[in-house]
């Protein structure tokens, strides 16, 4: 095995931490004043990422490579923050995602916190000679280099995959964008919302004959986040055997295509064609025999729970719940083929049920008698009311300079044996100058100060 | 044991046996047949739920071997057939892993007989990757799920719907809430096998459908972490604390465009004033006035209207290229046929021929991700127990049908 470790480029681990990895590990929290960065634990430890990585894709993609122990390092420009610093997520005011404040303090963001927990943060003006060469010394101590700039971006910096090689032999370049390095399409521009139309994603959701529902979130920017963590655990898995390294191209949109499922080979395979008048389904869950199927009206305003009945042993555990009312046992309702036939009628007498119901009741009291059913939680939910969450322990707090103590979203898995090792909330902007252009980079103190004088850093 | 590729593939050489029959699990084990490994799909007889899951090959519901939606989720593994009671051929088949894929709550495994602990002892080494409905500890640990609940109870689902609160939140299509699921398996599987060239270990690595949609929200935790507001649905555009503008613009040839116009961004406005004056509708909104915030603010309807008669005035090709041309973000809301024609996504090669376990062949999509080492391609999926003999034989259990 060759796994490669990251060391410090000049003398030793000059960190002034003390070794004491087992007091770092997990939710153990560290004293509010102690922001210095830890030795890091876990399956990534020993990795060092010069993460160019900004707004969501980026952010969230090299998120799980902190929270699993490689040593992120997010580089930052002054001139140009990044926005989820910026963006209007704060503590007692609540403003829309696009009301930013025009002198916005890039240490308040919320969004900026729950994305780079467990990351370094430096900041560089790549524009001057003396920041373009300090990235190429950090480059050449880390095995990792991530961005998801606009293609051209890090080509105008001269860091092609062929340059990062020469810095860091067997290095892997990880690159996120919308459409993919190649194509006549590569430099369009792109947020969740656009991949999300581009790719289909939008067009088969919604209630048919209306205009698409789509989504009201940047899912993509989950989700090409998701599978850029993967691309590049999966490239650090071969390289720990073969020594090797690789550039990695992700397109959202490619990834999002990806995800279409049967809809794309229904058109692929059976050529249908799904811009029709009874396309898509909305909540329901057409040839599979499924229902009731769907978000039914409960008590309070605004509240729905989705039930899904999937078989006729699910009809008749829910009918039983009922009470076996008489309209459940018409003809109309006895086989899954007349179910769906007569779902507007069935879903009138299903709404009935449950309009006085709260959403948890519904759940409750269905899912106790082995029937699919969820409520339709809100945040405030999930944070507040839902007790799996709580006992797996989804959300996890830690202190902030500026915030304060926050909540952060976990990891959704737990390891018999690996660790997550929250050890720090996000960095302030250029936080960590001093311990990488230091410690790592082998810089004097002076010199430093000189950077930070001349606007370099 | 398998410590890393031994072929051009990430996951050449690595053997994963696929027990579980939820689609959160069967995505995960595409993901890994798709990049080299060899996936084993245990089936009981007469096939896994998601043959029977429309739609179909030809419209024809008959053919186990013909659903799309199995399709979507198998391509390029084996499956064999092995008779639930049959623990013995199942047992010799997890001691020939190096994954093993399950997707159940802990009283259903019971059930099956599997105790994932046991397993765990029984062979240190082998990584365990649970992907269940909602973890395999808690007190909604039995409970059962759907696309829909997971959707709804995880949260994502209360920001997805139209302006009009009378309509139900409405489940976004393509079966996403597995799809979230299965993205945390692949990582955390990533991270156990990472673990164990490290170390030679394996581990249980335990993933919760319900978490990893509560996680994936976007801003709705967040929202609610920091100001504690909760988020209201709107029409194909991001839920936010309080209304704001329609996104979808129909278009001349009927396709609707995405375009969110940030009021704030100056040169944004300088750049759509510039564009709309290309067809005479700039009217007056290059006059200065407009260059203050305050005035686009309060002229936000009058701007909308403008900027509707404008798209509808142009084909959505048209309006795609010369708004990105401009640098505007915006997108057309494609629909699944027409992304076969995307001039784009032919020069990247992104739909590829499979050949198809009913005859013929079809496109399919390519890897997600490009490695500059080499990409896998989804392989065939596989008829109802078309691998039983040649598996079984090799482990020295019973083949069937």
């Amino acid at each position: 095995m060759s796994a490669r470790t990251d060391k410090p480029a000049s003398r030793g681990a000059e960190t002034g931490i003390e070794e004491t990895v087992s007091s770092a590990v997990g939710a153990e929290p560290l004293p509010d004043d102690d922001r210095r960065p830890v030795p890091r634990v876990g399956p990534l430890a020993g990795i060092r990422v010069a993460d160019f990585c900004w707004m969501g894709v980026g952010s969230v993609a090299t998120r799980l490579l902190g929270d699993f122990g490689a040593e992120v390092i997010k580089i930052e420009n002054r001139r140009r923050i990044d926005r989820p610093r910026l963006l209007p997520i704060y503590k007692g005011e609540a403003r829309n995602y696009g009301e930013e404040l025009a002198d916005a303090d890039p240490n308040r963001g919320g969004l900026h916190n729950n994305y780079s927990r467990n990351k370094l943060g430096i900041t560089v003006d790549m524009k001057t000679k003396r920041g373009s060469e300090l990235v190429d010394r950090l480059i050449a101590a880390s095995s990792v280099v991530t961005e998801n700039f606009a293609p051209g971006v890090m080509e105008r910096w001269g860091l092609t995959y062929e340059r990062l090689e020469e810095l860091s032999p067997g290095v892997i370049y990880g690159r996120m964008s919308g459409f993919g390095h190649s194509g006549p399409h590569a430099h369009f521009k792109s947020y969740g919302p656009i991949v999300q139309a581009v790719s289909g994603l939008s067009f088969i959701s919604g209630l048919p004959g209306r205009e698409p529902s789509g989504w009201g979130l940047s899912y993509m920017d989950n989700q090409a986040a998701y599978y850029n963590s993967a691309a590049l655990l999966m490239a650090i898995l071969r390289r720990n055997k073969t020594g090797l390294g690789a550039e990695i191209d992700v397109s959202a949109v490619e990834v999002g295509i990806s995800m279409l499922g049967p809809d794309l080979l229904d058109v692929s395979v059976n050529k249908a064609v799904t811009r029709r008048a009874d396309f898509p389904y909305g909540n329901r869950l057409p040839g599979s025999g499924a229902a009731p199927h769907g978000v039914y009206p409960a008590a309070g305003e605004d509240r729905w729970v989705a039930i899904a009945v999937l078989g006729q042993d699910d009809w008749e555990r829910f009918v039983r719940v009922l009470g076996e009312p008489e309209w459940a046992m018409a003809e109309e309702f006895r086989t899954q083929a007349a179910r769906q036939a007569n779902q507007d009628a069935l879903d009138v007498h299903v709404s009935a049920w449950t309009r006085d119901k709260t959403p948890h009741e519904v759940m409750e009291v269905l899912q106790a008698a082995g029937v699919a059913a969820g409520a339709a939680q809100n945040a405030q939910d999930l944070n507040e009311v839902d007790p799996q969450l709580a006992e797996r322990g989804t959300f996890f707090e830690m202190d902030h300079p500026v915030i304060g103590q926050a909540r952060f979203e976990g990891t959704p898995i737990k390891f018999s044996r690996s660790v997550q090792q929250n050890w720090r909330s996000a960095p302030l902007l250029g936080e960590d100058n001093d311990h990488v252009y230091r410690h790592i980079l082998g810089l004097s103190e002076d010199e430093v100060a000189d950077l930070a004088d001349e606007g370099v850093i | 044991m398998w410590d890393g590729p031994t072929g051009e593939l990430t996951y050449s050489g690595l053997r994963v046996v696929e027990l579980g029959h939820g689609t959160q699990g069967e995505i995960v084990g595409k993901l890994l047949a798709d990049e080299g490994a060899e996936v084993i799909k245990v089936e009981p007889p007469g096939g896994v739920p998601g043959r029977r899951v429309g739609p179909f090959a030809n419209d024809d519901p008959t053919n186990p071997d013909g659903s799309l939606h199995f399709w979507s989720y198998n391509t390029g593994k084996q499956s064999v057939v092995v008779d639930p009671d049959d623990h013995a051929t199942r047992d010799a088949l997890i001691a020939s892993a190096d994954v093993l894929i399950t997707t159940d709550g802990p009283a259903e495994l019971a059930h099956s007989g599997l105790d994932l602990e046991e397993i765990g002892e029984r062979h240190p080494g082998l990584v365990l990757l649970s992907i269940s409905p909602f973890g395999l500890t808690g007190p909604w640990r039995d409970w059962r799920t759907s696309d829909l609940v997971g959707l709804a109870a995880g949260g994502p689902l209360m920001s997805c719907g139209y302006d009009d609160h009378e309509i139900p939140p409405i489940r976004p299509g393509g079966n996403q809430g597995f799809q979230i699921a299965a993205s945390f398996g692949h990582s955390g599987l990533l991270l156990a096998l990472l673990e164990r060239q490290a170390t030679g270990l394996g581990q249980l690595v335990d993933v919760s459908m319900h978490e990893a949609i509560a996680v994936s929200g976007e801003l709705a935790n967040p929202y609610w972490f920091y100001p504690r507001v909760l988020l209201q649905r709107q029409t194909c555009r991001h839920a936010q604390p309080s209304p704001t503008q329609p996104a979808l613009f129909e278009c001349a040839d009927g396709v609707s465009v995405y375009f969110a116009l940030i009021l704030s961004d100056a040169r944004t406005w300088t750049t759509l004033v510039e564009w709309l004056d290309t067809l005479g509708l700039a009217l007056d909104l290059g006059e200065e006035k407009y260059l203050a915030l305050s005035c686009r603010q309060e002229n936000f309807g009058y701007i909308q209207n403008i900027m509707e008669s404008f798209f509808l005035m142009q084909d959505s090709t048209t309006v795609y290229e010369e708004a990105q041309r401009r640098g505007l973000p915006l997108g057309p809301v494609f629909a699944p046929e027409e992304l076969f024609e995307n001039v784009h996504l032919q020069e990247r090669d992104f739909f590829v021929e499979v050949e198809l376990p009913t005859g013929g062949d079809a496109l399919f999509p390519a890897s997600p991700y490009r490695f500059s080492y080499g990409n896998g391609r989804p392989g065939t999926p596989p008829r109802l127990g078309e691998h039983s003999a040649s598996v079984l034989a090799e482990v020295g259990g019973g083949a069937r049908g």
